[in-house]
């Protein structure tokens, strides 16, 4: 397939069954919508592309900046075509909590505000709401800026309305799915895709998904939130259901591992609320039937908040001379030496001083004559076995004496004869009126 | 009454919970003393100083932990404080005064805040540490020092206005602080009065509740304090501030039912649950809502001590990544804390008795006036939602209710205050009680020490504002006196 633009490569995406022996459903088909595929990654460059496009050439004349509030998917579609069009792009947020896509938008070239917290002391009277004042500078004299809107845009919904919607009853030879099951974020896309399947079946029934409360799925809403959301009309869906995030993950988990799709938590959570949503309805089925969900994103650049919820999944072997592995006694009893007699050793010249403080800490003030070796650099060097000559000997600096007896009692461990941890670290020796030196 | 009834129940710790179940002496000092009333605990102070000290051992920091003192007016509060190991911060002349006259040596107070001449005097007198504002104050303080011949004076610098890279973090500007784009010309001030100012560290603080914003002012204040020792001055601490927060709700499940309720009230899909419909910041428009909930979070598991842990483990992005708190410690500061609200948690409540219970000839939530002004139970003026605690007048089955079925049912009612002005609402909200108050039963406002006793307490209309009493625990009875006549020693088991 040829094209000229890659913009041309929004939309068009696969529509694949599950296999039965995975979601266990006697009677219903599930079909996942892959909008992971196209090109920008995820489902949300069809409304970024359908928001924006009207606009762009114009934009590109006088240039200016595209200006959206969103944390992930739509200001990463909107950065790329921004940058296409030799325009910049600044997204506004206050939900941005996944590391790596922050930092793929920076990469994009996208300028990101992060909107102030709560106030802890509150004033009940202020007026001025982050929301409200972002509008106001949008609304500046002088401003070029093109804000696309999500939340409220028509363009959003309309996307889907002719795009990823009739893309599913094409796919099922013309007819529309019983069941149509999404996620709610900007509402877009689960609003679009169920007004066009609707438009096929009055029958379809659409199930909303919504994040549990207390809980934070990237992509998607709580209930509260999505009421905040001007495309979001609650006679939409037949039914809304909470999903939690351990749920999403689970559901990210079946879809990566047994049916070969690498989709992020949001696809996840759709599919484990459709399987949860059909188990009861196909018990009771005595024909066929068929249920779509989509599958947003992809799973890559979630790693970082699936592995702060779920460790488990990535267990790593364990790694020789850990300070981890030493016995509390062993610390307690490293070898160590108090500040008046680590001044008489330094002045032999004998000892290698270590300092374990990272490099600014050690810029700033440090024992005359000693080496920084910042105490995760000197972890992973020990893996490897012992960094010094075994007959020279070695005073250990942290601190507060803490990590350096741990290290005092791993490097006997592994076979050096004479190191000793500084008692009461650097501060001890700060509070001894023993000199400190910046060079 | 309409649905669930929408509890947001108080988190009670044990000597909180042991006053509301004493009734008979709850109900004696109200009839002695009066409603309003104030109740403070002293040794729960006690036991929160050492809650944030055991988050510096965990770290290895040293430093100090300052009480903001604007917080509460007590005096019993600040004795007791005295006779722990932490320190005070005071904002105003009056507050200074209290300090020493409580027993806090100048070693253990800061001065902060808008400063008079009065004020810098005192605490230059005193030789208390001194948080400036500008440059301006700086100045006024070294010319007051030497045309006083005064002790050279400790003074920490307040910055604001810390920048990021790579994500701008937008925060709330602060009228107070030097802007870090005038560090520069601040620290040739400092040198240049070098003969009069000890510079000991520099101090941030910043209203918000977000960690990031708070991590970038600390390593915002690490630069300075390198910056510092580069021209060869010796700074040796990092004064973080306050806003730590406290975590009023027992339950989150309650408090994400009544949230998500609100929402639909104001979105018209269900009875409302406010006075007139108010919507604490939200809005409906055309079936989209809009605004900002104006509310305190007041379920807040991540709050006080294990806020500050929270933000001490913080990574500090500029700075190679370590967290916050092995940066201190790496560069040898000190960590300075002022939590007021947070070292206030479960120090106190406010006792209201009920003098009218009226029903609506409509229906609707039942109107309750107490003997209290809206001002004397502050919650409202804070945003914290949080339902007082019913204490009877008559024990539990010997009331005029038992066996007729009334008082029993929970029940929606509608606070008032005993001003003779619409406003007087002691909270806008529809609040549920368990069972219907009566004339003479008390209504008390749990963990109301810090900030919502007598921040905002008037003596509007010549009605009284609270009295104050202490009580402490003594082999299994509590006991109490008036909250300046305690001190230390009052409790017999005390240091006598």
């Amino acid at each position: 397939m040829r094209y000229d633009s890659i913009t041309e490569a929004i939309g068009n995406t696969p529509l694949v069954r599950i296999d039965r022996a995975v979601h266990g459903l006697n009677n219903i088909d599930l079909y996942a919508k892959l909008e992971l595929l196209n090109p920008f990654g995820s489902v949300k460059d069809r409304a970024a592309w359908n928001m924006a496009r009207p606009h762009l050439a114009a934009m590109a004349e006088e240039g200016g900046q595209v200006v959206e509030l969103s944390s992930g998917n739509t200001a990463k579609a909107l950065a790329v075509l921004a940058g296409m069009h030799g325009l910049t792009f600044k997204s506004v947020t206050n939900r941005m909590r996944i590391p790596e896509i922050k930092d793929l938008l920076l990469l994009l070239g996208a300028e990101i505000e992060e909107l102030p917290g709560q106030s802890e002391c509150l004033d009940p009277t202020a007026t001025d709401d982050p929301l409200t004042l972002f509008h106001r500078t949008l609304s500046e004299p002088g401003g070029t800026h093109l804000h696309t809107d999500q939340y409220f845009n028509p363009r959003n919904t309309e996307a889907h309305f002719t795009g990823t919607g009739p893309e599913i009853v094409k796919d099922l030879d013309g007819r529309a799915p019983d069941w149509f099951i999404a996620c709610v974020g900007t509402a877009g896309s689960s609003t679009g895709v169920a007004r066009a399947l609707r438009e096929h079946d009055p029958a379809v029934r659409v199930v909303g998904l919504v994040a549990a409360k207390s809980d934070f799925i990237p992509g998607i809403r709580t209930i509260d939130e999505a009421h905040e959301v001007g495309l979001f009309d609650p006679g939409t869906y037949d039914t809304i259901e909470a999903v939690s995030a351990d749920d999403a993950i689970e559901g990210m988990l079946t879809l990566n591992r047994r049916c070969g799709i690498l989709a992020g938590p949001t696809g996840g959570a759709a599919y484990f609320g459709a399987v949860r949503q059909l188990r009861e309805a196909d018990r009771e089925l005595t024909q066929r039937q068929s249920a779509a969900f989509i599958v947003c994103d992809r799973v890559e650049s979630y790693l970082s908040y699936v592995r702060r919820r779920r460790p488990d999944l990535f267990g790593s072997p364990r790694r020789r001379n850990s300070p981890a592995d030493l016995p509390e006694s062993a610390i307690r009893t490293a070898p160590a030496i108090g500040v008046t007699d680590a001044q008489a050793w330094i002045a032999t010249g004998e000892p290698l001083v270590v300092d374990l403080r990272s490099p600014y800490a050690y810029a700033a003030l440090h024992i005359d004559g000693s080496v920084n070796i910042v105490d995760e650099l000197f972890e992973e060097l020990l893996h490897g076995g012992l960094p010094f000559s075994r007959n020279r000997p070695v005073l250990l600096a942290c601190p507060v004496g803490e990590k350096s007896a741990r290290y005092a009692a791993l490097l006997t461990r592994m076979g050096h004869p004479d190191v000793r941890s500084l008692t009461g670290g650097i501060i001890a020796w700060r509070d001894a009126g023993a000199p400190l030196v910046r060079d | 009454m309409g649905g669930q009834p929408l509890y947001l129940e108080p988190r009670l710790e044990t000597r909180l919970r042991a006053l509301l179940a004493s009734p008979g002496l709850l109900h004696t000092l109200t009839d002695a003393l009066g409603s309003p009333l104030n109740l403070v605990v002293p040794d729960q102070l006690a036991d929160n100083v050492q809650r944030f000290r055991s988050v510096y051992g965990t770290h290895h920091l040293a430093g100090q932990v300052f009480l903001a003192h604007k917080a509460t007016r007590s005096s019993a509060l600040l004795r007791r404080l005295a006779a722990t190991d932490a320190g005070v911060d005071v904002a105003s002349l009056g507050e200074l005064q209290h300090a020493l006259g409580a027993g806090l040596t100048p070693d253990r107070i800061t001065a902060t805040g808008p400063k008079n001449p009065e004020f810098l005097w005192l605490a230059a007198r005193t030789a208390v540490t001194v948080s400036l504002d500008t440059r301006g104050e700086l100045e006024q303080l070294a010319t007051l020092v030497r045309k006083h011949t005064l002790p050279r004076t400790r003074v920490l610098l307040r910055l604001s206005g810390f920048e990021t890279s790579g994500v701008r973090v937008l925060s709330r500007r602060s009228r107070f602080g030097t802007g870090m784009g005038e560090v520069d010309p601040l620290l040739d001030t400092v040198e240049r009065h070098a003969d009069v100012i000890d510079l000991v560290g520099v101090a941030y603080h910043l209203d918000t509740t977000s960690l990031t914003e708070k991590a970038t002012a600390l390593e915002g204040c690490l630069r300075v304090l390198e910056e510092c020792r580069s021209r060869g001055l010796r700074p040796r601490a990092v004064d973080v501030g306050g806003g730590f927060g406290v975590d009023y709700l027992a339950d989150g499940g309650q408090w994400e039912r009544y949230t998500t309720e609100l929402t639909e009230a104001v979105l018209g899909t269900r009875p409302p649950l406010t006075y007139g419909g108010h919507g604490y910041g939200l809005r409906n428009e055309g079936g989209t809502l809009r605004g900002r909930l104006g509310l305190y979070p007041a379920h807040r598991p991540v709050a006080g001590a294990r806020y500050l842990d929270e933000l001490l483990s913080h990574p500090a992005v500029s700075l190679g990544g370590r967290p916050l708190a092995a940066l201190l410690l790496e560069h040898l500061y000190d960590l300075h804390t002022e939590p007021g609200r947070a070292l206030l948690d479960q120090c106190g409540l406010t006792l209201t008795r009920v003098l009218e219970v009226r029903d609506q000839d409509a229906g609707g939530p039942l109107l309750v006036r107490l003997a209290a002004k809206a001002d004397d139970v502050a919650l409202e003026e804070h945003g914290v939602l949080m339902d007082p605690v019913v204490v009877p007048r008559e024990p539990a089955g010997a009331g005029p209710g038992t066996g007729t079925g009334t008082g029993t049912e929970p029940v929606a009612v509608h606070l008032f205050g005993s001003l003779c002005l619409e406003s007087d609402l002691i909270t806008r909200r529809t609040v549920f009680l368990p069972r219907r108050p009566e004339p003479g039963d008390l209504l008390a406002f749990a963990n109301t020490a810090g900030y919502c006793m007598d921040f905002h307490a008037t003596r509007a209309q010549h009605q009284p504002a609270a009295r104050k009493v202490a009580a402490w625990q003594e082999g299994g009875a509590w006991r109490w006196c008036l909250d300046d006549q305690y001190w230390p020693t009052t409790p017999v088991g005390g240091a006598q």
